[in-house]
């Protein structure tokens, strides 16, 4: 099963990526690892984050591991990386 | 003829010249005249804020407003009144989050800041003015509260907040704000916070985006839990790199503010285990759920590492400043100074100046006859831009010798880039380019506008 998902690039993200957002093809079942790995295979220099983002699905943080998640048609995956200006 | 005109000219750089150092003598004349006397640059034991009964007249017409509401009321108010805040970083966050504060009657401010004020802080950093450039920051945003609200405790502190004297501060306040702008200071002040069990109301801005969080409250998260590895320097962007919209930390800071007066009033954060982040040029506001309190964290787990403050800029690999870091990629031979390239360009010495700037940054300033391409395409290598710099490079060669390499020198804002630059040129000299000698100007266009152009705008 696919799912088609918008996925959120925020500040850093933004600049590696070149996008603020994009609709991405996903399996609706897979691990926050792989959703990740998904993620840096469309993008590469997302790698450089990797180590302090938050990722969220549907406005939920989840750790990247092995846990599964399910992605739904239309669900929002948010790629935030940590601001530090001020 | 060409004399008189070459004098002229002469006169004319000697004349904004003299300008420029009348208007430096004129700012530091002003900050020696300033008052020093209450300005704390060492920490020393505060005592406890006076805690009110009830509320003056004059408090009850002031406030009357914010009485009216039952969520804060008096009982609130008067809670406001004996509560102390430690404000981290007088910039584009600490000056509307201390100003709201002290409009709201807050008991007393810490104020604190190790800089200057400087002309490019004044579109975010509403405290400060034009009469007080050249002020340290904390003695200048304390002036302000004053005329705002006399009856708010102020405490400037004008030194760099570290692990010898964090602690030793944090201790006195019983609620504190990060409004810094760096990463080593946001992991000081969360393991400060944590190891003195004060909550941390955080925010953070860049560009058009924001965040907030209160870390270490009510048994949830802290930065470390969050954020238990620091990003690699390169990867993070600061105000004075990435730019920053004012309004944006603006609106930062009063949230944050928000978010502390509930704390002092008793209502409670909502933003204890949630990351509030606003996009600024989407107008939109997204609430992320965060994961709890981690056990393993290094500060905050059950068995924590960091029992102690440690050494936040090794820990972080960069300096606790939003200032530029200085590269330094590239052999002696491999560069210039700009008085040297001032030479080059008198003499005539047919070269390539390449400006390695975004658009955006050229559309501000470039010196004349310069290319233009950023270093983020010749890292992409981008065609348009490749064929650009081998047509440049083969028109110069037919007015040199067949022999000779065609000189390019490469500039930026500061000289960080422009070396990355000279590199990606290097390998690109044979293969992909015609042969060039490459070479980076020291300093870039910052040390030009310094040391040869008096004229030329800085930013």
């Amino acid at each position: 099963m696919i799912s088609e998902v918008s996925v959120l690039y925020f500040a850093k993200g933004a600049e590696l990526t070149g996008l603020k957002s994009e609709t991405v093809k996903l399996p609706s079942e897979l691990t926050t690892l792989q959703l990740w790995q998904e993620l840096e295979g469309r993008h590469p220099k997302l790698s450089v984050i990797r180590e302090q983002v938050v990722l969220a699905v549907r406005q939920e943080y989840v750790a990247l591991g092995d846990q599964s998640v399910s992605l739904r048609d239309g669900d929002e995956v948010a790629v935030i990386p940590p601001l530090s200006g001020g | 003829m060409e004399e008189v005109l070459q004098l002229k000219g002469q006169i004319k750089e000697k004349e904004r010249e003299l300008v420029i150092l009348r208007k430096k003598l004129a700012q530091l004349e002003k900050l020696s005249d300033f008052p020093t006397d209450d300005l704390l640059d060492k920490i020393t034991p505060l005592a406890p804020v006076t805690p009110k009964t009830s509320l003056t007249n004059e408090d009850i017409m002031r406030f009357s407003r914010q009485l009216l509401l039952p969520e804060l009321g008096v009982k609130g108010q008067l809670k406001l009144s004996k509560t102390s805040v430690l404000v981290v970083g007088c910039g584009g966050l600490g000056c509307p989050l201390a100003q709201y504060l002290a409009a709201a009657g807050i008991g007393r401010l810490g104020l604190l800041d190790h800089d200057e004020v400087e002309l490019s802080n004044l579109h975010r950093q509403v405290l400060h003015s034009e009469r007080t450039q050249g002020q340290p920051k904390s003695h200048s945003a304390a002036q302000a509260i004053r005329r705002l609200n006399s009856t708010v405790q102020c405490v400037p502190y004008h030194l760099q907040l570290s692990s010898e004297n964090a602690l030793q501060l944090i201790q006195q306040y019983d609620i504190v704000a990060d409004c810094s702008d760096n990463v080593p200071t946001r992991y000081l002040v969360n393991d400060a916070c944590v190891l003195s069990g004060k909550p941390l109301v955080s925010a953070s801005a860049l560009r058009m985006e924001g965040q907030l969080t209160v870390y270490n409250y009510n048994g949830g998260p802290c930065y470390r839990c969050l954020y238990p590895v620091p990003p690699p320097p390169e990867t993070v962007t600061n105000c004075s790199d990435g730019g920053v919209l004012g309004v944006v930390p603006g609106i930062m800071g009063c949230l944050q503010a928000l978010e502390v007066l509930k704390i002092a009033s008793g209502q409670g954060s909502s933003y204890g285990q949630q990351l509030l982040m606003f996009d600024g040029q989407g107008s939109r506001f997204r609430s992320i759920r965060l994961r709890p309190k981690q056990a393993g964290c290094a500060v905050c787990g059950e068995n924590p590492t960091v029992t102690q403050l440690q050494d936040y800029e090794t820990f972080c690999g960069s300096a606790a400043t939003d200032k530029c870091r200085r590269l330094n990629l590239l052999s002696k031979e491999q560069r210039i100074t700009v008085q040297d390239y001032k030479s080059i360009v008198d003499s005539s010495t047919p070269h390539i100046l390449l400006d390695v700037r975004p658009q955006v940054e050229v559309d501000i300033c470039h010196l004349p006859s310069s290319l233009n391409i950023p270093l983020a395409s010749l890292e992409q290598r981008k065609a348009e831009h490749i064929h650009l710099l081998r047509e440049r490079i083969s028109d110069l060669k037919q007015q040199l010798d067949a022999q000779s390499q065609v000189p390019v020198y490469v500039v930026c804002k500061q000289g960080n880039d422009s070396q990355k630059a000279v590199q990606i040129l290097e390998k690109m000299s044979g293969p992909e380019v015609d042969c060039v000698s490459v070479r980076d100007i020291c300093g870039g266009l910052m040390a030009w506008a310094q040391k040869i152009e008096p004229s030329f705008p800085q930013y």
